[in-house]
């Protein structure tokens, strides 16, 4: 054999749950293949990781990352500009590609018979975009009709964006991954190419295929498309590091289609795979998710003070935001509603959850780990970022487990480490009109 | 990612997760493109072969069709119950929303539990029950789905909030107030103002052209005409029962209609109102939105029901027209001009005649380059014969695309129920593949122009009228309406 694949981890047993089997794998350019063989149904999933997303750009160009994703689809050699939509579609798949704060994921579904097609589309980008001003100029204008649509045109659109801007110190995470219009203007095709070079090597990516497909078979074909493209010298990681927030911060900004009024309670939390991170998110469910909810059940139902409110975690490979949002209901004193929260919050810190209710959020996590596994396209993605983002494609078959190994002690505690004052930041969002009376 | 997620607290949160669908292809031979079409990578020419599998089928001694589609991959089960004659499409003409309150209020009481007793043993469950009556439609579903290990529990549950919820007044109250801001804020959405206002411009007057409640309806409404619609519409002998999972069909059915017992048959049936009739003469429906950076573009018309003969000729020709990334609309708004992040066109088909349509959120600056491509390409699909090599990739991909259902066994089920709903033949899922490679060009040109007709199209745009309606005048005569639906003096 001219190439040498070594065998670097094969999964972990477990008792309960149905087990993700797989098997991982590294070519000679250093690109990472997780094969995890499932023949229950005729089909297979491929995902792209690569290790870049919007916390490696750099001041004046934010936005970048998502940009070129978009540029992505523009052609390569052997792939004309558009073809991949149409080769994927027109053969009874699917495909996309997403940008967060911390990775760039590129996806294709297709039936088994088409394994050669989902190999081939993604190793020939890697290996040969094309990039040039039309193309540039062409994505450029659709990035900010995408801008346009999900954040400029709607009711708190931008919300989200003066949470990272106002929690955030370092710059990584504190401006958004879809970026400013000004910065999107301002990229040029040297950006693209450069950026290409430095992050979209074989030694940048990992590559996870799930279904119907034979290990050995598919492990050829990944290195007769994928091993002849070179690496590159390992891209800089980004430090990430949050200086510790020693005072409360505060926001309010002005929505022009907002109606209601609407507060978000953040605090910072760690990353995505700490020890404290299971009870966190345990806590968002017990707070946020369902009727059950103590959110629900005081906010919206008893104390009618809002006509929403929900908690959830928004993880991140360096420091996490775990939120509070409440819609003002009318009527009712946006104050009134933000003390009202921070006494559900105080709770926490004060009192353990009760038995019943950590049952509940437990139970509600091994229902949302099935529904997670089901797909595929899941488990590619799952076991392509958890190698990107920790080095653990296996966390895909232990991370259910920590959650219910949660207690209510660790419940009470991680609320007393991390629901303080000094640790909190409140975002505000008035609709334009009602900001204008209220001065 | 960590794998426990939200969907409400996903949509308010907003943009953590960009999702950016790209570009589209088509034919070399299609001169508006500039897609390029290489053909070099491998493709395999075979359409896999894929056997839906079949579900085991019965009545129950009450009148509920069964289907049962075993799966065993994973330890949970899926239910959709489909209750005809309960949706929105009969709501009466002074009680808009009747039905969805009624699916609203069914967890929030029984005759033995409370609301919070009701959500606090379906959470505890790890289960998730829904009810859902939607505007237009004649069925009100129940979703229900959970752990296999306590199915029982919460299909009993079901049951019996289905059967005994006594729609308490207290928590009407409650629910009305939470309704009224919901009234409120879906107006601050471009895609609700426009939806509201197309069928409103293709239905008319008819039933199927209201989507919300109104603040008066939502006061009126009362307990016992929540319990007169529930005692009168939600009966078994209109309903499909469809289970999908970890379960034994054998010893299923025989356990259904013990667990059903209570749920008495009747007579009623619901009697459909009249076919309507496509909207005649070309219309512009202008919502204002002020300080909108978009104008979001809705156009179509009237078009078939779910048994018309037309339906394999239509999806063909929409995944060439405009059904996702590799169709035309897609390729020449986004690609070619990048007027917007997408352009798509689709059309609904149930028991009742449903719309066509064409869709995009273009910026403000070139709503008039976005309705000259529309026109154009809503043209070419009339006028010019699909090219053959195009024809055939929109077949292929319509077939070939069967294989990925198999991974979920809910979708799966779902064909048949469709076919159960809408009295397809027993084979028309067998035979479905072949009716779609039967289309053939002519027939494209045929449904082309018997269904999109500009003529008759009915346009609606939202967005900043004092930039847009010079543009839009272009297109038809104009009436200007605000985003509470009302027309605006010109």
């Amino acid at each position: 054999m001219k190439f040498i694949f070594a065998l670097v981890a094969s999964a972990i047993a477990l008792s309960a749950a149905p087990e993700v089997a797989f098997k991982e794998y590294k070519l000679k350019n250093g690109l990472r293949v997780i094969l995890s063989e499932d023949h229950s149904a005729p089909t297979y999933s491929i995902a792209v990781t690569y290790n870049v997303g919007s916390r490696d750009e750099k001041a004046g160009r934010t936005g970048f990352a998502h940009l070129f994703e978009h540029m992505m689809y523009q052609g390569s050699e052997n792939v004309g500009k558009g073809e991949h939509f149409s080769l994927i579609q027109n053969n009874g798949g699917d495909m996309n590609g997403t940008t967060s704060a911390d990775r760039t994921n590129y996806f294709e579904m297709l039936p088994a018979n088409q394994l050669d097609l989902g190999l081939f589309v993604e190793a020939d980008r890697m290996k040969s975009l094309v990039i040039n001003q039309a193309n540039l100029d062409n994505q450029r204008n659709a990035v900010q009709e995408e801008r346009r649509l999900r954040i400029d045109n709607q009711p708190y659109g931008r919300t989200f964006e003066a949470i990272g801007n106002t929690a955030f110190d370092d710059f990584g995470y504190k401006h958004s991954t879809i970026g400013s219009m000004e910065d999107l203007n301002a990229a040029t095709v040297d950006d693209v190419r450069a950026f290409f070079k430095r992050y979209y090597a074989p030694n940048n990516a990992v590559v996870a295929i799930v279904g119907d497909f034979k290990s050995e078979e598919a492990l050829k074909k990944v290195e007769q498309y994928f091993g002849s493209i070179p690496s590159q010298p390992a891209p800089p990681q980004p430090d990430v590091a949050e200086p510790e927030q020693r005072a409360e911060r505060r926001k309010t900004s002005e929505d022009q289609f907002a109606q209601i009024p609407r507060v978000d309670i953040v605090y910072k939390v760690p990353a995505g795979n700490s020890p404290d991170i299971y009870a966190l998110d345990l806590i968002t469910d017990v707070m946020g998710a369902g009727q059950s909810s103590r959110l629900y059940q005081s906010m919206v139902k008893d104390k009618e003070l809002a006509v929403q409110s929900v908690s959830f975690l928004q993880s991140q490979r360096g420091t996490s935001l775990l939120l509070f949002v409440g819609l003002v209901r009318p009527g009712k004193e946006i104050g009134t509603l933000e003390k009202s929260m921070e006494t559900e919050i105080e709770r926490l810190r004060t009192e353990p959850i009760s038995e019943a209710e950590l049952a509940r959020v437990k139970m509600r996590a091994k229902t949302l780990h099935y529904a997670n596994i089901r797909s595929s396209l899941n488990r590619a993605m799952e076991l392509s970022e958890n190698a990107v983002f920790y080095n653990d494609p296996g966390r895909i078959n232990t991370v259910e487990q920590m959650y219910q190994k949660v207690t209510r002690e660790d419940v009470q505690r991680v609320a007393k480490k991390y629901f303080t004052e000094e640790n909190r930041t409140v975002v505000t969002t008035l609709p334009q009109a009602a900001k204008a009376v209220a001065k | 990612m960590i794998g426990l997620q939200k969907l409400s607290a996903a949509i308010l949160a907003g943009g953590t997760l960009l999702c950016a669908q790209t570009p589209a292809g088509t034919d070399k031979d299609i001169p508006l493109s500039k897609v390029e079409r290489k053909n070099r990578a491998p493709v395999s020419k075979e359409v896999l072969q894929v056997k839906l599998p079949k579900p085991v089928e019965a009545k129950l001694d009450n009148g509920i069709s069964v289907l049962v589609l075993e799966d065993h991959r994973l330890p949970t089960v899926s239910v959709q119950l489909l209750i005809q004659g309960a949706g929105g499409l009969f709501d009466p003409a002074d009680r808009p929303g009747l039905a969805s309150i009624v699916a609203a209020m069914m967890k929030e009481g029984t005759t033995t539990l409370s609301s919070r007793q009701i959500s606090e043993a379906i959470d505890g469950l790890g289960a998730s029950l829904l009810f859902n009556a939607g505007f237009g439609t004649s069925d009100a579903r129940v979703s229900a789905s959970g752990l296999s290990e306590n199915f029982d529990q919460w299909f009993a549950l079901m049951m019996s909030t289905l059967e005994t919820a006594n729609f308490p007044d207290g928590e009407l109250q409650k629910l009305k107030q939470r309704q009224l801001t919901g009234l409120k804020q879906q107006r601050t959405q471009s895609s609700f103002l426009v939806h509201e206002m197309f069928r409103k411009a293709v239905y008319g007057k008819f039933p199927a052209s209201i989507v919300t409640s109104t603040p008066a309806s939502l006061q009126a409404i009362t307990s016992e005409e929540l319990r007169a619609w529930r005692d009168r519409r939600y009966v078994p002998q209109n309903s499909i029962l469809a289970i999908a999972g970890d379960v034994n069909a054998k010893t299923l059915i025989p356990k259904l209609n013990r667990m059903t017992a209570e749920w008495k048959k009747s007579d009623y049936r619901a009697v459909m109102p009249d076919t309507p009739k496509a909207a005649e003469g070309r219309k512009v429906f202008l919502v204002d939105r002020p300080n909108s950076v978009q104008t979001n573009l809705m156009m179509g018309n009237l078009a078939i029901d779910r048994a018309s003969p037309d339906y394999a000729a239509l999806t063909v020709m929409n995944r060439v027209l405009g059904g996702g990334a590799a169709s035309r609309l897609f390729t020449n708004l986004r690609e070619e001009k990048s007027y917007t992040y997408g352009a798509y066109s689709g059309f609904e088909a149930s028991e009742l005649v449903g719309p066509w349509l064409a869709n995009s959120e273009v910026r403000t600056a070139v709503t008039e380059g976005a309705m000259t491509e529309f026109l154009k390409e809503l043209n070419r699909i009339r006028d010019e014969k699909v090219p053959a090599a195009e024809l055939e990739q929109a077949q292929h991909s319509i077939v070939s695309k069967f294989a990925l259902s198999l991974e979920q066994p809910s979708e799966v089920l779902s064909y048949a129920t469709t076919r159960k709903r809408f009295s397809l033949p027993d084979n028309y899922w067998e035979t479905y593949p072949a009716r779609i490679a039967a289309v053939t060009p002519d027939d494209i040109e045929r449904v082309a122009k018997k269904y999109i007709v500009p003529a008759n199209m009915q346009i609606v745009a939202v967005g900043d009228a004092s930039k847009i309606k010079a543009v839009m005048e272009k297109y038809g005569t104009v009436s200007v309406y605000n985003a509470d639906g009302s027309p605006v003096a010109q």
